[in-house]
């Protein structure tokens, strides 16, 4: 446990913080208007960089299940519960702004496109993994029960991806806005999103580890009395 | 015979024989199973030809439903006279609990499916006589990816605060990429189309989840 623990979401929360006010100026001034979907495209911007970060947290979420399951440490327990937390976070971004990105390009606020419908499922599992926390008494029991379902989600990711793709395929296809390559001004703006989406998403994850400690923490002591 | 597969009988062998004995977790299951094709059917206006092209989601929904209803007992006995301590205890591979269980519990849900395909050929009028032996396969794998998953589960729901309920909840979020290659290569078989693609999924589903639920049954069981 580091010295410091407030230093790290200190740390990337400025970073977010700078990011963040920088970003809408490149995706609304410095980016070009795209030709087809106009303005609305400009949510592409945070859609897709939420997706991401949703995909970093269900990853790490993953990486610290096994790695509670093989070491028995605590604190692999609680970063993976925090990984996840934040990764529904993330999701829920991503499924809020694909609905309102869906409305006027497609018509309607859903279509069960392929990325969403995986994001959907992967939203839905880690729903599962959080409720699980609050639904077992025991703490240790509880720990290795999530991380058993942490793992056998993160499996999962690669069959929802495959399966949703193969029912797209076999339905008529929705006509989808695909960004397959971008111009340049475009493409650095949506570098920098994801940079900022990342600095953003490690803030909050500092920042959630040491709010779980402290917890943690302050329960010891409460039982020390 | 190696240790490992004789323990692994042994466990499917009681599993079955208490089935055998009493049969009221089959008979809940094909009661619930008839319910549930019953009550899709007033979804649509009567002799709608939807009905017939949602028969495969029909037949999935129907098995998958039923089959949490006997999964959530497969370990629920256990806890009856500390069965489950019991087990624990012998010098038993957890990973041949996992399996014996499973395969009991695939038994059980493809006796289930059985009985309800007729039922379901009967209320919605399908013609699938030429296009049985195609359906085997799909049946078969999408049955052990369901029942791989909740075996694993229904041990872990056991010990949630909601005990038995909570198992839907945590299978079938999982078991939807599994699900949605049973359904369309049920009615792939039936409109003739391939079906390949699916079986690959199915297939490559059925052979991780065992892989990784035997692996983590362990941990599962542990107290």
């Amino acid at each position: 446990m580091p010295q410091r623990p407030y230093i790290p979401p200190f740390v990337f929360g400025i970073l977010a913080l700078i990011c963040l006010s920088i970003a809408p100026y490149l995706v609304f001034v410095y980016a070009g208007i795209e030709k087809e979907m106009g303005l609305a495209q400009k949510i592409f911007y945070y859609h897709v960089p939420s997706a991401f970060s949703m995909f970093l947290g269900s990853f790490l979420c993953f990486v610290f299940s096994i790695f509670y399951l093989w070491k028995r440490d605590k604190n692999c327990d609680l970063w993976a519960a925090c990984s996840a937390e934040v990764s529904l976070l993330f999701g829920t971004l991503v499924l809020i702004t694909g609905a309102i990105w869906a409305k006027p390009i497609w018509g309607a606020w859903w279509v069960w496109d392929a990325q969403l419908t995986l994001t959907l499922i992967l939203w839905l599992i880690l729903a599962a993994y959080h409720m699980l926390r609050t639904y077992i008494e025991d703490p240790v029991q509880s720990a290795r029960f999530r991380a058993v379902l942490g793992i056998i989600g993160f499996l999962n990711v690669p069959f929802i991806h495959y399966a949703t793709k193969l029912w797209r395929t076999h339905h008529p296809e929705v006509v989808r806005g695909e960004e397959i390559s971008l111009p340049p001004d475009m493409k650095m703006a949506f570098f920098f999103c994801v940079i900022t989406f990342f600095a953003l998403f490690f803030a909050l994850l500092f920042k959630r580890v040491s709010l779980a400690k402290a917890r943690d923490e302050l329960e010891s002591l409460k039982t020390e009395i | 015979m190696p240790l490992f597969f004789t323990q692994t009988l042994a466990i499917l062998h009681k599993d079955l024989k208490t089935e055998w004995r009493t049969r009221e977790r089959l008979s809940a299951m094909a009661f619930f199973a008839l319910l549930v094709v019953i009550i899709f059917n007033f979804i649509y206006e009567p002799g709608s030809p939807i009905i017939k092209t949602v028969a495969p989601g029909i037949f999935w929904i129907a098995t998958a439903f039923a089959g949490l209803l006997g999964l959530s007992r497969s370990y629920a006995i256990e806890t009856q006279n500390d069965c489950l301590m019991g087990l624990r205890l012998t010098p038993v591979d957890p990973g041949a609990i996992f399996l014996g269980k499973m395969l009991g519990n695939t038994l059980t849900m493809l006796i289930l499916q059985v009985l309800i395909l007729p039922i379901l050929v009967i209320f919605l009028n399908l013609q699938i006589a030429e296009a049985l032996p195609r359906l085997i396969l799909p049946i078969l794998l999408g049955t052990l990816g369901f029942a791989a998953i909740g075996t694993l589960f229904s041990a872990m729901s056991l010990n949630t605060r909601l005990r038995e309920a909570f198992l839907p909840l945590l299978t079938l979020p999982i078991f939807i990429p599994a699900l949605l290659a049973a359904i369309e290569s049920f009615r792939a078989v039936l409109t003739g189309a391939e079906i390949t693609d699916w079986l690959v999924l199915s297939g490559a589903f059925v052979a991780l989840y065992i892989a990784a639920c035997l692996l983590l049954f362990e941990y599962v069981l542990e107290d």
